[in-house]
């Protein structure tokens, strides 16, 4: 594999290429399969520590789980809101991280960590900035279901404003030739988001028609109590993915949640539990085998620590 | 199916196409069959209209109906009696502080009582609830006709304007600046001397700005709401001028009266927004002339006589102006200060583009929403003889312009003088 010239970094969605991502896809799938022979030494003798700035998710879990079965030391740096981020990044850099994962709450903060780290740095969330292997992962679980995505139509719905996953998602799609629609009430929607190479819809049937995939982003309750959305039944009525509005989707199409999933609100249960149509589980299982084949192929591309020997 | 019905020899007034002539009208099913001159009966009931104008039946886009079951407070059924005796085919009613309607649930029971109304009831939601958004979108389910507000503040404003603008709904929007609840007069030396708190006419003009702002920055269709001032107009035709998509309304008190009926203190003319100087009220008039403003509206607002019962400043602002609507828009005209057509715009045709409604218009199809009245005849306005409940009327003992004798909607006669 070619080694690129930006893979120290993974912050931005924009990081990785066409090769990158092809093999990124490539490897995750191999991993999914069991048909990958490296997949417990890979990174036997790094160093993996996650620095999560903001209460960690089930994504820390994740990271943790692939790199352990990567065979790497993992170790969880306790980077609380207390301290500033500089001085916790300079004593997670004294302990020699091979690669470092970042999350926290401001734009930029992943990359901060770049310039300061000779480790890797995946960003996983910088504020409502990115996080790339939430929308790789959400690519892959499409691909496996689809093949190719290419003139595949996908909806990304809900609270784009405050989503990572959603502005990774969206530069993703793009480059994969993927028609990508945002729909949302004009509150929760970025107000150049019509800039970004989508079509922008505020009324939710219209935006599913004729779509192959749905991906609905979580309405955290305080944002939808009057804020940017009146109230939760409110959203559920205006914005809530039913049976019946996903007929309106293309046949076969699949709908995406990377949670924590509001049931009755953004989501009807019986959607998020159709046996054929949701990919809610698998996005989970998905996301480990994508984070174990970012840390592989960025170890096989970056090497050792910048410095190190 | 009702008798078809011929009325023969009114002056048609249609501001909607400019006609001004007499003519006959022929009513069917519900709808203007047929406009023309010496139509023949048809097996149609005639009724001999010599003398008469015969217009669209009025459009009010703002009244209220008061706190629900208050003495003094309109029922929806006592608020439609006194409309259609003013020729008033349709009524907006919006919410108050003291009575919002700012739930569905709400906004559901008005629209279902509005139904056993005899005229058309239009129902607004408002765009806040607290501090927060109200729930635009249910009440837009349950049949709100439009939304209006003064949310506090740049940012709730903008996020509320910006909702309902994905609603595509009709935003009205009082251009007011928060600070200056309590004022009783626009700034000026009449205030100064009564030592009244005031408001200066730079705050309208800096809300006008603000609101004409986020309408442009949301693309939410915006209605400036009873504006009162001169200082709203310049910034309302700018952004005309530029090509947005807004409209605006004037209280019909506003182009009445003017802050000098106010300064003796009565309680009737204690109104919100104030009365303003007469330079204003001419400079209203005048837009109104032009159709820089596209409606007025009564801005019915009633009182319970204890509420009006006290010292200007503590007593309830509003004035119960439903009924003398039409009166006092015929009295402008009775003065030379608008052609009938001009006084008939902004109540028919003007508020009809804006909603977007098929009635305000004489057109064969159209609804037969029609107000047939005398326009020369004279109108002493004397609270007792009001139609509604509501008794506390700035316009008491005036002398106004127009005698309705028939108010029909739908084809159906809802008022019969």
């Amino acid at each position: 594999m070619a080694r690129a010239s930006r893979s120290r970094r993974l912050t931005s969605i924009g990081d990785f290429g066409r090769l990158e991502l092809e093999a990124a896809f490539e490897r995750a799938d191999q991993i999914s399969s069991d048909a990958w022979p490296d997949q417990s030494e890979a990174l036997q003798g790094h160093t993996l520590l996650t620095l999560f700035a903001e209460p960690a998710g089930p994504s820390q879990t994740a990271y943790a789980l692939a790199g352990r079965r990567l065979g790497a030391d993992v170790a969880d740096f306790p980077a609380g809101e207390s301290g500033g981020f500089a001085d916790a990044l300079v004593a997670a850099e004294a302990m020699g991280p091979d690669i470092l994962v970042v999350r926290h709450s401001a734009p930029g903060a992943a990359d901060f960590a770049a310039e300061r780290s000779g480790a890797l740095v995946i960003g996983a969330g910088d504020g409502a900035r990115e996080d790339p292997v939430q929308a790789l992962t959400d690519a892959f679980v499409l691909r496996r279901r689809f093949g190719a995505l290419d003139g595949l139509r996908v909806a990304i719905c809900g609270d784009v404003l405050h989503s990572r996953a959603a502005r990774s998602a969206v530069g993703l799609l793009n480059v994969l030739n993927v028609e990508v629609r945002l729909a949302g009430p004009p509150t929760l929607l970025p107000a150049d988001a019509d800039r970004w190479g989508v079509d922008v819809f505020h009324d939710l049937d219209e935006a599913l028609e004729a779509c192959d995939a749905v991906i609905v982003l979580p309405a955290p309750r305080e944002r939808i109590s009057g804020a940017f959305v009146p109230s939760p039944r409110e959203y559920a009525a205006l914005y809530g993915l039913t049976a019946e509005r996903l007929s309106r989707a293309n046949p076969g199409a699949v709908v995406l949640h990377a949670g924590p999933v509001g049931r009755g609100v953004e989501i009807a249960a019986d959607v998020a539990d159709m046996a054929e149509a949701s990919l809610i589980g698998d996005q989970a299982a998905a996301g480990v085998a994508m984070r174990m084949a970012v840390l592989s192929l960025m170890t096989e591309w970056g090497g050792n620590r910048m410095g190190a020997a | 199916m009702s008798r078809p019905l011929l009325l023969r020899g009114a002056r048609l007034l249609d501001p909607a196409s400019g006609l001004d002539e007499t003519g006959d009208i022929r009513i069917e099913d519900g709808r203007i069959a047929e406009l023309g001159d010496m139509l023949p009966a048809d097996g149609a009931a005639a009724l001999e209209c010599e003398g008469l104008c015969l217009a669209p039946a009025l459009i009010d886009l703002a009244a209220h109906v008061g706190p629900s079951g208050a003495p003094g407070g309109e029922s929806v059924a006592s608020l439609a009696r006194a409309a259609s005796a003013g020729g008033i085919g349709t009524v907006a009613l919006t919410g108050e502080d003291a009575s919002p309607i700012d739930t569905p649930e709400r906004a559901a029971d008005l629209i279902a009582q509005g139904r056993e109304a005899p005229v058309k009831m239009l129902v607004a939601g408002a765009m806040t609830r607290g501090g927060d958004l109200a729930e635009m979108g249910l009440m837009q389910r349950a049949g709100a006709a439009f939304l209006h507000g003064a949310a506090p503040g740049f940012a709730l404003r903008r996020r509320a304007l910006a909702y309902a603008g994905g609603l595509d709904m009709l935003c009205a929007v009082r251009p007011e600046e928060p600070g200056y609840e309590d004022a009783l007069f626009w700034e000026g030396e009449l205030a100064a001397r009564l030592g009244a708190a005031s408001v200066p006419e730079a705050a309208e003009r800096v809300a006008a700005e603000r609101d004409l702002a986020l309408a442009e920055l949301t693309g939410a269709r915006l209605m400036l709401d009873r504006i009162a001032t001169q200082e709203a107009l310049e910034p309302l035709a700018r952004a005309r001028a530029k090509g947005l998509e807004v409209f605006a309304s004037v209280g019909i008190a506003h182009l009445s009266f003017n802050e000098v009926d106010a300064g003796g203190l009565d309680p009737a003319f204690r109104l919100s927004p104030p009365l303003a100087g007469e330079a204003s009220r001419r400079a209203l008039v005048q837009a109104v002339a032009d159709g820089l403003i596209d409606a007025v509206v009564s801005d019915h607002a009633p009182r319970a006589p204890q509420d009006k019962d006290a010292p200007f400043g503590d007593a309830a602002p509003g004035s119960a102006s439903i009924e003398t609507l039409l009166p006092a828009l015929l009295a402008l005209a009775a003065d030379g200060q608008l052609t009938l057509l001009q006084a008939l715009a902004p109540v028919t045709s003007g508020p009809a583009a804006i909603l977007g409604l098929s009635q305000g218009r004489l057109a064969e199809g159209a609804p037969a929403d029609i107000v047939l009245f005398d326009a020369e005849a004279p109108f002493v306005c004397r609270p007792d003889a009001l139609h509604g409940r509501a008794r506390n009327t700035a316009y008491a003992g005036r002398r106004l312009h127009g005698a309705v004798q028939m108010t029909l909607v739908g084809g159906g006669v809802a008022y019969e003088g």
